[in-house]
């Protein structure tokens, strides 16, 4: 806010991630505790992947792999607490761990598939 | 659960992701290198639009990272729990403006009562700070922005659903009943133990938003505290800093560590609903709650107190024509209050039973943090003293915070005293000391800040008489219902109930008419905050406040002198489209009123 007020406009002002990272967390919240699979799942995936957006939009990270699979593998852990340990609960386990492996194979097929088709043009 | 409801909701959910992916991949940058946008050239559009200005419509609203976009997006927000929480309220008034009433059932009336409070608090009450202190701080401090401008959109965006879960019990969901816990959620009621109904889904959902609001009033302290350590201009040391960044400062410091205590013991609460744990169920668990969510629950009080005592800090001087008096101390006691709301959360559990020992030291702190208190209230007082007084809108609201905060400050002295409140306890004395301190003053200074601002960030003045009945109404329907309350606890009225016994119905009925006169007065407020964006009169000037008379120029109207002159320079944005239509109307009607002397 220097000499030019106007400079913040300057910066990038716009980012499509935090609403959807905002989203994610109830959603998954809602999907764990009470038990429903889908929402859990889809909670996790719309969470981690916007995660994994934001970062890289902000050049926290520079491989989308990298992060995906970081996460995926953090989400991973938490799921076989839940489901292998004496928490016993599995269900919802089961979930997080899909949400880890349909993460990291999203990530996966994004980088090598679409994000290259989109840069040979 | 059976199949179906699985598949529809596996189908619902991926069509959800679906459709998220799909905007996604229109909006993101990534769109610059696809073919199918239609875009133009590589790092065309999408390139400047997400590097230079904003978006364009609800997009932009949806993706800003801007501080001071996100500080409106938190006012908004604000405003509407304001009035959800206050319409609430008004149906339990009603409801108890005779004791046989029966317009809503008991029930009913538990559920609005806990609505109503965790609403005003996590809905009306941190948002509403948030709102000035993100649109401000940064302006006060010569920052460009927060710190974190991504993690401060996420912290708003955490906000919308936290509301949604915690008014679920409303919606016509099947089988979800609201919650009636009230806003403590003691338990073992809020555990769902026993033969009522709060084993319910929607005591879940509350608790689940609860959460969340927690989550992101912690995400914007980390930003503040961050903000104000590192973002600041090389003009702005410690020494003068402005006191609201301070407030701020130490309130983000105090939600650093109460929140995340508060949401540790939401979720031992809920794993005791739905998993089977026992924490609040053995042994001692009842009082153990109590612990935790004092422990949380008073400073969450100097939470939502302190940085409305630096609005009032900072916008009463600018009227009284003087500097703050006692600049230093006024700092000084905010950081003493800050260290000392968490050496008394138990002067709320003096009825309970614990340690007597324990109560008097409980006590003792509780009484010394009166001193702090005071300690503002007299430099506000000195601060008027012999100045130059301009009754404006905003300096209005900020008397009205004064006299207000000293009746809810002397209540709250008095039951600091382990056999006074050993009295008064769970009774309307209570209930009016601490409303007269929320709606008292955090709202009133609420208010004053939206009055004093409001050139700033509509670009227009309000509507002075308007502004004038509004503080007058509010004024006299806060001390009426309050202070009836201070009555009626002293009669031995007991809170949280829809009914009450025939002696206590004249006081009852006097709070009842002084709700509907708030009711009034916030109407006005309403019609005139949103006529006057549309069409009130344009501010020409970066100064509408005269505040360069007195040398009492703050940044953020320099900030707000600045943008003025760009704008002309440049021919404006949007806002000359606005000029041409309210901007010459209102203009003679208010011209001469608006000094607002
Ligand atoms: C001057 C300093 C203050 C003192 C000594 C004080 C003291 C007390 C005490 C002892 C109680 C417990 C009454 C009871 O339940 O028996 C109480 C309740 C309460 N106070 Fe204060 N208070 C002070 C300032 C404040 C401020 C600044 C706020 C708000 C921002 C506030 C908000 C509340 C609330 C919300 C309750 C009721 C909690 C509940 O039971 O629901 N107090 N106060
Ligand atoms: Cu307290």
């Amino acid at each position: 806010m220097d000499e030019a007020p106007g400079l913040s406009d300057q910066y990038r002002t716009a980012s499509p991630w935090p609403v959807f990272i905002a989203l994610g967390i109830p959603i998954s919240e809602l999907g764990l505790l009470f038990g429903l699979f889908p929402l859990a799942v889809g909670g996790l995936l719309l969470f981690g992947g916007s995660v994994v957006g934001i970062l890289k939009e902000s050049g926290y990270v520079t491989s989308t792999i990298r992060a995906v699979t970081a996460l995926a593998v953090i989400f991973l852990a938490f799921g076989a607490g839940l489901a292998f340990t004496d928490i016993a609960l599995v269900t919802r386990g089961y979930a997080v761990i899909a949400a880890a492996i349909l993460l990291a194979v999203g990530g996966i097929v994004f980088e090598l598939f679409v994000r290259e088709q989109r840069q040979t043009f | 659960m059976e199949v179906n409801g699985q598949l529809a909701l596996t189908v619902l959910m991926g069509v959800f992701l679906i459709a998220v992916a799909a905007w996604l991949a229109r909006v993101e940058d990534w769109r610059s290198y696809t073919p199918l946008a239609g875009g133009g050239t590589v790092g065309g559009t999408a390139e400047q639009y997400v590097s230079e200005e904003k978006p364009s419509g609800v997009i932009r609203w949806l993706t800003t990272v801007d501080h001071k976009d996100i500080g409106m997006l938190y006012g908004a927000y604000a405003l509407v729990a304001f009035a959800v929480g206050g319409l609430m309220v008004v149906l339990m008034r009603i409801e108890l403006a005779d004791p046989s009433m029966t317009l809503i059932s008991n029930t009913f009336y538990n559920s609005l009562l806990t609505s109503h409070g965790i609403t005003m608090l996590f809905l009306f009450g941190t948002p509403i700070i948030a709102a000035f202190s993100n649109y401000f701080i940064p302006l006060l401090i010569g920052a460009d922005d927060m710190a974190f401008p991504r993690i401060n959109a996420i912290a708003f965006w955490l906000l919308p659903p936290a509301a949604l879960l915690i008014w679920a019990g409303f919606f016509p969901i099947p089988d979800v009943i609201p919650a009636q816990t009230a806003w403590t959620m003691y338990t073992p009621l809020s555990a769902g133990v026993g033969s009522g109904n709060q084993m319910n889904a929607g005591v879940d959902l509350m608790l689940l938003g609860l959460h969340l609001s927690g989550v992101s009033a912690t995400m914007g302290a980390i930003n503040f505290i961050a903000t104000i350590f590192t973002e600041r201009n090389e003009k702005v040391s410690w020494a003068n800093l402005d006191i609201f960044s301070w407030t701020i400062l130490t309130q983000s410091g105090l939600i650093l560590f109460a929140f995340p205590l508060l949401g540790s013991a939401i979720v031992m609460l809920l794993l005791d609903r739905n998993f089977g744990t026992m924490f609040f169920s053995v042994d001692g668990g009842a009082i153990l709650w109590q612990h935790l969510f004092w422990f949380f629950g008073h400073p969450e009080v100097y939470i939502l107190v302190l940085p409305p005592m630096g609005i009032v800090s900072l916008v009463l001087p600018r009227f009284a024509g003087r500097r703050l008096f006692g600049f230093k101390f006024v700092v000084y006691s905010t950081l003493a209050i800050g260290v000392l709301s968490f050496g008394v959360w138990a002067h709320h559990m003096f009825a309970t039973g614990i340690d007597p020992r324990l109560r008097a030291s409980f006590m003792a702190v509780s009484l010394a943090i009166a001193i702090p208190s005071a300690v503002k209230t007299f430099n506000w007082i000195t601060t008027m003293w012999n100045g130059k007084i301009r009754l404006t809108t905003p300096m209005l609201f900020c008397i009205g915070f004064v006299s207000n905060f000293i009746i809810g400050g002397v209540t709250g002295v008095f039951l600091a005293s382990i056999p006074v409140d050993l009295v008064l306890h769970d009774t309307y004395y209570v209930v009016g000391h601490f409303h007269y301190i929320v709606m008292g003053a955090i709202a009133f200074a609420g208010f004053a800040g939206l009055y004093y601002w409001f050139p700033i960030y509509t670009g227009r003045m309000y509507q002075v008489t308007l502004g004038k009945w509004h503080f007058w109404l509010s004024m006299v329907g806060t001390n009426l219902t309050f202070f009836a309350m201070i009555l009626l606890g002293y009669g031995g009225m007991p809170r949280r109930y829809a009914t009450y016994l025939p002696q206590f119905a004249t006081l009852h009925q006097v709070a009842t008419v002084g709700a509907l006169i708030l009711l009034v007065g916030q109407i006005i407020f309403v019609w005139n905050f949103v006529q006057s964006w549309l069409e009130g009169r344009e501010v020409q000037d970066g100064d509408p406040w005269d505040l360069a008379d007195d040398d009492l120029v703050t940044a953020e109207w320099t900030w707000f002198e600045r943008k003025l002159e760009t704008a002309v320079t440049d021919g404006g944005e949007d806002e000359t489209e606005l000029a041409t239509d309210g901007g010459q109307t209102v203009d003679d009607a208010d011209a001469e009123s608006a000094d607002d002397a």
